[in-house]
C-alpha cells in the first residue's frame, strides 16, 4: 500500500468564544488551505488541539473536513489517543467518513515499553485498511518514540502501515527507519513532521506535514518544492527563513500560532483550556517578530 | 576565506600495547595511514581516543607525536577537553607551544554550568591562546549542556579566534539554530558535525565532520563528501546509509567497536582500556560479517 500526501497542511481548529468549535470558520480555513497550496489535509493534529476535544467532536471534525475538502485533497484523520481502543475506534470511524489515511502517535501519558507501544499501534492499524502512518513526536510525548526496530515489526503486522512522520528531527533514526523498511516495503514513505525539510529531504522524505503552512502557506509551499525537486542548496535560504518563523512561534506552542494567524489577518480564535492564549504583551511582541520577517512580505493577510 | 577545517577530518584512535600502555611506533603509523588515505586534517585525542582514559602528560606526548608525524602535510588540532579545566588549560597552552594548527574544546564536563559559566569558560580558553578554537557541542552526552545559537553568536562577536563548531546533536533544528546565528556573523565559520553526518548538514551550510569510521573505511568518508559538495544527492544518499549503518555498527561499545574493525582491516591497535570494554573475538567475527555484508573489504585499504 503506497500513499504519498506530498504538502500537508494541519488546520488549526477555530473556537467561538463560548469555546464551541467554530465550525463556519473552520470551513474557511479549509477553503484557505486547499487554496493556499495544501496537497493534503491532517486533522486535527496537536497543532489543531486534537488533545482538547472530545471524541464526538474529533469524529464530527473529521467527517467535516472530509465532506468540505470534496475529493480535492485527501484529508489524513489523527486518531492518537491514550487508549488503544478508543484511538482504534476513531480510526474505524475516520475509514467510514472517507479519510483517506489515518495517523497515530504513540499513546498519551502511559510512556509504555516497546512492546506496548506495538501493540498500541498494531491494534489502530488493524481497526482500518486504509494507509495507516505512525507519528514520532518524541518532544511531545515525554520522551515517549519509535526505532526502527519497532517499524519493521510493524511492517511485518501490517500491510496498511505506509510510513512514518517523523517529529523527532532524529538524523539518525531518520536514515535508519528509511533505509530499513525500504527493504522490506520499498514503497514506504518518511515524511517530515515539521518544517524543516532540508535535511529531512536530503535523506529522502517525500512529505511534510506543517502547521506553520497556516501563517506562511506561500513560503511553505516554495520551500517544499525546492526540496521535492532535490534542489537542496537553493533550498537553504528559505529553510532559513521557515526555521526564523518556527524559532518566533515554537515557545509558545499553540497559543502562538493562534497570535501568529491572528496577525496575518486570519482570526482563529483562542486556545482551549487548559491552554491559554498569550497575553497581550507577548501576542504584540510576537505579531512585531513575525512583520519583521521579510519572507512573510508576500503571504496573504486575510482568508 | 574558506576556513582551513574542511571534509572530513580524521580523529585517529590510540594504540594501546597488551598491557594497556601507550603504543607509540603503532600511533605514528596510523597517522601516516591517515594523511596517506586522504585526511583532509587530523584531531587527536578526541573521545573516541579515549582521551578521558589517558594522563594529561600522555596526552602531551602523543600530540606531540601526532604535530611531528603529520608534519605540516595536512592541520593537525588538539583536543584539550578535560575533567579539570585547569588541565584543559595547560593542554591548550601546550598546544600551541608544539606548533598545532588548532584546538578543539569542549563545554565543561559534569558540572552541567550554566550559559555564562559556559561562556566565560570560552572566553578564557580562547584568550589565553593565539590559535584557532573550534567548539564541540554534545548535548546528549552532557546532561542537555549545549551551545545556544545565541551563545554562539556572543562568542563570534567578541572572540576572533573561535573558528567553528564540531556539532553532535544530530538534528534538524539544533544544527540550524547554530548555523543561522553563526555563518551571519562569520560566514567561514566552520560548521562540522560530530560523526559523518554530512547528507543533512552539508545544504544547510555544513563544511565536513569529524569521522568514526575513518580508521575503517577511509574512501568512503571522503567520496561521501565530495557528493555531498557536488550536489549528487541521490549517490550521496547511498553513501550516507552505508556511513550510518557503519556508525550504528561502532557506536555500541565505542571505540573498542572500532579497535576490533581495525584488526579486520589488517590494522590492529590493540585493546582499550577500562572502563571500556576491549572486542571479543566473537564481537571481531561480527564486525566482520557486517564489513562483508556492506562491501568494506573490497573497497577500502586493507592493512597499513
Amino acid at each position: 500500500m503506497s500513499f504519498n500526501p506530498g504538502l500537508v497542511h494541519t488546520p488549526l481548529t477555530p473556537f467561538l468564544s463560548d469555546g464551541r468549535i467554530d465550525f463556519e470558520l473552520y470551513a474557511k480555513s479549509i477553503e484557505f488551505h486547499l487554496r493556499h497550496g495544501a496537497d493534503s489535509l491532517a486533522v486535527p493534529m496537536h497543532a489543531g488541539e486534537s488533545v482538547s476535544l472530545s471524541d464526538g467532536e474529533r469524529r464530527s471534525l473529521i467527517a467535516f473536513a472530509v465532506e468540505r475538502a470534496d475529493k480535492r485533497a485527501p484529508v489524513i484523520a489523527h486518531v492518537s489517543d491514550a487508549g488503544t481502543g478508543i484511538a482504534a475506534a476513531l480510526a474505524k470511524h475516520a475509514q467510514a467518513a472517507g479519510a483517506s489515511a489515518i495517523v497515530a502517535t504513540t499513546p498519551y501519558y502511559w510512556t509504555p515499553p516497546p512492546g506496548m507501544i506495538l501493540e498500541h499501534f498494531f491494534q489502530i492499524g488493524a481497526a482500518v485498511d486504509i494507509p495507516f502512518f505512525v507519528l514520532n513526536a518524541p518532544e511531545d510525548m515525554a520522551g515517549s518514540k519509535i526505532n526502527a526496530a519497532l517499524a519493521l515489526k510493524l511492517i511485518a503486522k501490517l500491510p496498511n502501515f505506509t510510513g512514518v512522520v517523523d517529529s523527532s528531527l532524529d538524523w539518525q533514526f531518520m536514515i535508519e527507519v528509511l533505509t530499513e523498511a525500504s527493504r522490506l516495503r520499498p514503497e514506504f514513505a518518511l515524511l517530515a513532521g515539521t518544517e524543516l525539510m532540508v535535511s529531512a529531504g536530503a535523506i529522502g522524505a517525500s512529505g511534510l506535514f506543517s502547521a506553520l503552512a497556516a501563517i506562511a502557506p506561500k513560503l511553505v509551499r516554495e520551500l517544499f518544492d525546492l526540496c521535492r525537486a532535490q534542489k537542496f542548496y537553493e533550498a537553504r535560504a528559505l529553510q532559513e527563513e521557515v526555521a526564523a518563523l518556527r524559532h518566533i512561534v515554537k515557545p509558545g506552542g499553540v497559543a502562538a500560532l493562534k497570535a501568529a494567524v491572528r496577525a496575518m489577518g486570519r482570526d482563529c480564535g483562542n486556545p482551549r483550556p487548559p491552554l491559554l492564549p498569550l497575553e497581550a504583551g507577548a501576542a504584540k511582541m510576537l505579531a512585531a517578530a513575525i512583520e519583521a520577517l521579510p519572507a512573510l512580505a508576500a503571504e496573504s493577510r486575510s482568508w | 576565506m574558506q576556513n582551513k577545517f574542511r571534509g572530513v577530518m580524521q580523529s585517529p584512535v590510540t594504540p594501546l600495547k597488551d598491557d594497556f600502555s601507550l603504543d607509540l611506533p603503532t600511533f605514528e603509523r596510523l597517522l601516516d595511514f591517515h594523511v596517506r588515505a586522504g585526511a583532509p586534517a587530523i584531531s587527536w585525542p578526541h573521545h573516541k581516543g579515549e582521551s578521558l582514559n589517558l594522563t594529561i602528560e600522555e596526552r602531551k606526548l602523543f600530540a606531540e607525536a601526532a604535530v611531528k608525524v603529520v608534519s605540516g602535510r595536512v592541520p593537525v588540532t588538539i583536543h584539550v577537553s578535560a575533567l579539570a579545566v585547569e588541565d584543559t588549560m595547560a593542554l591548550a597552552r601546550h598546544a600551541q607551544k608544539i606548533g598545532a594548527d588548532g584546538i578543539l574544546a569542549i563545554t565543561p564536563y559534569f558540572w552541567t554550568p550554566t550559559l555564562e559559566a559556559i561562556e566565560a569558560y570560552f572566553m578564557r580558553l580562547c584568550t589565553s591562546i593565539d590559535l584557532p578554537v573550534l567548539s564541540y557541542n554534545s548535548p546528549s552526552y552532557l546532561a542537555g549542556v549545549e551551545i545556544t545559537g545565541e551563545l554562539m553568536a556572543c562568542l563570534i562577536e567578541k572572540l576572533p579566534n573561535f573558528v567553528g563548531v564540531k556539532e553532535a546533536s544530530f538534528n534538524s533544528e539544533k544544527f540550524l539554530e547554530i548555523s543561522r546565528a553563526a555563518l551571519a556573523l562569520r560566514p567561514n565559520f566552520a560548521m562540522l558535525t560530530g560523526v559523518e553526518f554530512l547528507l543533512p548538514s552539508v545544504p544547510l551550510g555544513g563544511v565536513g565532520s569529524y569521522s568514526a569510521a575513518g580508521s575503517i573505511c577511509p574512501n568512503l568518508c571522503n567520496a561521501l563528501f565530495d557528493t555531498c559538495i557536488a550536489g549528487e544527492w541521490a549517490r550521496a544518499r547511498e553513501l550516507q546509509f552505508k556511513m550510518t549503518r557503519l556508525w550504528h555498527l561502532f557506536k555500541d561499545q565505542y571505540p573498542s567497536s572500532l579497535k576490533g574493525g581495525m584488526v579486520i582491516m589488517g590494522r590492529p591497535v590493540g585493546p582499550t582500556r577500562a572502563p571500556l570494554p576491549t572486542a571479543t573475538a566473537e564481537r571481531q567475527a561480527y564486525i566482520r560479517t557486517q564489513l562483508e555484508e556492506l562491501g568494506v573489504l573490497d573497497s577500502e585499504p586493507h592493512g597499513w
